[in-house]
């Protein structure tokens, strides 16, 4: 599978490739700006992407920006977003754009390779990938609705909210697909949501619940 | 002294009279009050009353009361200069006919022959060494003893007309901490931004790129078979890395707040950073007890900053350093013996000093002519 990064710290460049290549990921190009790399997606056509969110010059938020920007060049381009603090600001604006395959996770992620190798083959596959964190915040930030569900029915919701599909949310909690299914039904149910398939539908189906449960 | 104000406010009492089309003009009226306010506070000053107020702020623009009021004293200062300066132009003239009247008086035609005393005649040497002298020294005991508390009276009423009201002296103050609260809050931002990005870019990108060699590593150590020297070769990296991410920890938080500092205040802090310049450098210590914080660390920097241009950028084989404080102020003075020339353009030094100490609103001075020496003064305000 080919990457093209976004990433102007040398460091974690060389981390990232040393990690990927490890992996069975090829990285096609290392872009050190939105420009390149909205250049190099042109140029290499990648099966998934990695942005640094802080990239010159402004240092600010160039990386979403040049990620939303390849996105509308490419529907559906997979990206996943690497940042060193979250904002779930970021997060909605890369979950605004049509189609799946966005994922938005803390630097912090990639030092369990597992996890963030997953997640990428998830968001390269055109699922999602949130970062734990920002899902914990929206689900704390909800309170009130979503205290008619058990804990395990809680923790299912927050995987589900990261992307996982349900065998992953099963291997994750150490329980059967069947369990699991019965929980995600019991959760549409009690939440009044209209049940949805597996995938980035029902990542954005939880999502916009906990968004408006404020 | 006093004479010669009576005698230029004479002067220009005439120039103003002469320059009465001109009074509307609002910028050249405050700049002659401001000109006449200043001569007066001048006077005052010099004869132990001190003006209630100095003239930091005279020639501020477009202050509608101020030029109103400028306008109102232009009249006043005819009627003053010309009431009061009179006195003085025949004192001094009559001093300069009495001069020539005393020695000279034959010279001059018998229906002429000069007056003293307004309106004696001088007929022979009697009369002309009797009066004339005694004209000079009664004028000079005028001089001396009238004319000063006229120059005064003078000076007071132009004060008194051109003086800021206590509310405008408290605008005026509101304006400036209104200014300095700005820089202040605009500084304080700006070295916010500077440690963030400080943190991000450097300890914390640090650490991700350890954790990422050390997940690789953890990886590959169960490997079959085993790459060691790939493994060793993270590890060494991620060891590397991390005393690496130590040392820019050390870095910022010395940025952030020095812990010399901390731990020995500000005397003790200068002693360190004098000791570790490059150049030997005296420090004089005066007493900085109970300095602000904010206040020790600006000098704290400054004094670095100016020492690491020292060793730098003078050739300097010498330096000095003296601190002290006042009730309000505290003042420190770097020079060197190197080569000055010392631009702010050059460089970020200077301009960090002068963006610290304004922040505090505070004053730093340059002088670092070509061929040296360079002389750095900061003064800070810390008594508030």
């Amino acid at each position: 599978m080919r990457v093209v990064i976004a990433e102007d710290n040398v460091l974690l460049s060389t981390g990232l490739e040393l990690l990927l290549g490890r992996a069975g990921f090829q990285v096609a190009a290392v872009a050190t700006d939105g420009d390149g790399f909205v250049a190099a997606v042109r140029e290499h056509r990648p099966d998934v992407t990695i942005v640094d969110v802080r990239l010159p010059p402004t240092f600010r938020d160039e990386g979403i920006r040049a990620a939303l920007r390849a996105r509308r060049e490419t529907p559906g381009l997979p990206v996943l977003v690497l940042s060193q603090y979250v904002e779930q600001q970021y997060a909605a604006e890369l979950l605004a754009t049509s189609g799946g395959g966005v994922g938005y996770l803390l630097k912090d992620r990639v030092s369990r390779v597992d996890g963030f190798v997953d997640a990428l083959r998830r968001v390269a596959a055109g699922g999602t990938a949130m970062d734990p964190e920002v899902i914990a915040a929206l689900v704390q930030r909800a309170g009130d609705p979503i205290a008619v569900l058990t804990a395990r029915e809680r923790e299912v919701l927050a995987l589900m909210a990261q992307g996982l599909d349900n065998t992953a949310i099963g291997q994750r909690l150490g329980i059967t697909d069947n369990a699991i299914h019965k929980h995600v039904g019991n959760i549409f149910a009690k939440l009044g949501l209209a049940v949805s398939d597996s995938g980035h539908r029902r990542v954005l189906a939880v999502l916009a619940y906990l968004n408006a449960a404020r | 002294m006093t004479v010669r104000y009576l005698l230029g406010s004479l002067l220009s009492a005439v120039v103003t009279l002469a320059g009465l089309p001109l009074w509307p003009v609002p910028r050249l009226a405050r700049f002659w009050a401001a000109r006449h306010r200043s001569r007066a506070t001048r006077v005052l000053a010099g004869s132990g009353s001190p003006p209630r107020q100095a003239d930091a702020g005279a020639d501020g623009d477009g202050d509608g009361e101020r030029t109103a009021r400028a306008v109102l004293w232009l009249p006043v200062h005819v009627v003053t200069g010309l009431v009061l300066g009179l006195p003085a132009l025949l004192c001094v003239g009559n001093i300069v006919v009495a001069s020539i009247a005393t020695p000279l008086w034959w010279a001059f035609p018998l229906a002429d022959r000069p007056r003293l005393f307004v309106d004696i005649p001088v007929p022979d040497w009697t009369t002309a060494l009797t009066l004339g002298p005694l004209q000079i020294v009664l004028l000079l005991a005028v001089a001396r003893w009238v004319l000063p508390p006229l120059a005064r009276l003078h000076a007071r009423i132009c004060v008194a007309v051109l003086s800021y009201r206590t509310n405008e002296q408290l605008a005026d103050r509101v304006a400036v901490l209104t200014r300095t609260r700005a820089e202040v809050l605009d500084a304080h931002g700006a070295e916010l931004r500077r440690i963030e990005r400080d943190l991000h870019d450097g300890t914390q990108a640090r650490l991700v790129a350890i954790a990422m060699r050390l997940a690789v590593a953890r990886d590959a150590f169960t490997d079959v078979p085993r790459d060691d020297a790939f493994v060793e070769g993270l590890i060494r990296e991620a060891h590397e890395g991390v005393e690496e991410a130590m040392a820019e920890l050390r870095t910022v938080i010395r940025s952030v707040y020095p812990p010399i500092l901390a731990d020995r205040g500000l005397d003790g802090a200068l002693t360190a950073v004098t000791a570790g310049c490059a150049v030997p450098v005296k420090l004089e210590l005066g007493d900085l007890e109970r300095v602000p914080a904010a206040v020790a660390a600006v000098a704290y920097f400054t004094v670095a900053e100016a020492l690491t241009n020292v060793s730098k950028h003078s050739g300097a084989t010498g330096a000095g350093v003296r601190a002290g404080r006042t009730a309000d102020r505290l003042s420190l003075v770097i020079c060197d013996n190197g080569h000055g020339g010392a631009d702010d353009r050059q460089g970020t030094g200077l301009a960090g000093i002068r963006r610290r100490v304004s922040a505090l609103d505070g004053t730093a001075t340059v002088d670092s002519p070509a061929g040296g020496p360079t002389t750095v003064t900061v003064e800070l305000p810390c008594g508030w």
